[in-house]
């Protein structure tokens, strides 16, 4: 799983348009990495690496591990860490782990425990290795 | 009496609170604590909508009637997939998948077994397939064997691999013995 270095946050905004989206239903669980350069929703568990252009954990969802990501919204339970543009956490958000960001949003109701680093824009543009800090 | 006024007290009227605490004794209740905003969870409708709203390409899978999971072409998955339900892929994985029903696509390429009640193949799939009703349909790619108890061959399916009525006989029992193990 670590040998999958996760590609670049900026993606040509015209490919991305045309994938379809993926939906992992509540009844689906994941142990492994997801790839895309499109949209992933997440309302089962996911445990492994997502890295995704957009990536929506819905209310039942459950995800642990690292998301590399340009939006990251959050509305179900997340453990470990996120490295995204944007990221929203919605009031039913319950997030343990770190947040590397450049834009967040948290509705009021959101649990988090951790850290919240804010990153410039170079941070996300030029991301080709994760960094090795612990969540 | 809540814990923030109790707290308030001392510092306001200082050592003249003491014995009035002595007195009393009767701790006060303890406050219902923070978990009140767990019963908010289940409660996924509002979330989900909003969350299809802000998308306006994915609005076409709506999560209501089709309770079917989408591996999308874009997807990549290395590792194992286990549903209860029904799969559809049409991206690639590398790995096992298990589930009630799952739809191979025709863009799809699944590397490792693929178990369920009954599969569907229109893609690429490399590893052994272990259903109750197999369908292979002209597109189909298939390399390994296939156990099935019930099978669907169209003409131009490319298949490698032996095909076994077996399933539900001793393959199964293999299946079946498994899984309790791994609940232990």
């Amino acid at each position: 799983m670590a040998g999958t270095a996760p590609r670049t946050l900026v993606r040509s905004p015209s490919r991305i348009a045309e994938l379809p989206a993926s939906h992992l239903d509540k009844a689906l669980t994941i142990i492994g990495v997801l790839e895309t350069d499109g949209e992933v929703h997440v309302h089962g568990s996911v445990l492994g690496r997502i890295n995704a252009d957009r990536l929506v954990v819905g209310s039942g969802g459950y995800v642990e591990g690292d998301v590399v990501a340009r939006d990251v919204k959050i509305g179900g339970r997340f453990n470990g860490r996120i490295f995204a543009f944007n990221v929203t956490l919605d009031k039913t958000a319950d997030v343990t782990g770190r947040i590397f960001h450049h834009f967040v949003t948290v509705e009021r109701g959101a649990r988090i425990d951790g850290r919240m680093p804010w990153r410039p824009l170079n941070f996300f543009e030029s991301f080709d290795q994760l960094p090795e800090t612990q969540p | 009496m809540t814990m923030f006024t109790r707290n308030d007290k001392p510092e306001a009227n200082g050592a003249a609170v003491t014995p009035a605490r002595d007195k009393v004794e009767v701790p006060p209740p303890p406050p219902p604590a923070p978990t009140v905003i767990e019963p908010k969870r289940p409660q996924s409708a509002p979330v989900i909508s909003s969350v299809l709203a802000s998308t306006s390409s994915s609005s076409t899978l709506t999560t209501g009637a089709p309770r079917v999971s989408v591996i999308s072409k874009a997807l990549k998955i290395t590792g194992q997939l286990e549903s209860t339900e029904d799969i559809q892929i049409d991206g690639e994985v590398d790995g096992d998948v298990r589930g009630q029903s799952v739809k191979v696509g025709a863009s799809a390429k699944v590397k490792g077994a693929v178990y369920g009640d009954e599969i569907e193949v229109a893609g690429t799939v490399d590893g052994k397939i272990e259903a109750k009703k197999v369908i292979l349909t002209s597109t189909a790619h298939m390399s390994g064997d296939v156990i099935h108890q019930d099978i669907t061959i169209h003409s131009g399916a490319y298949i490698d691999g032996h095909c076994k009525p077996d399933f539900g006989k001793s393959e199964t029992k293999k299946l079946v013995s498994v899984k309790p193990a791994v609940v232990q």
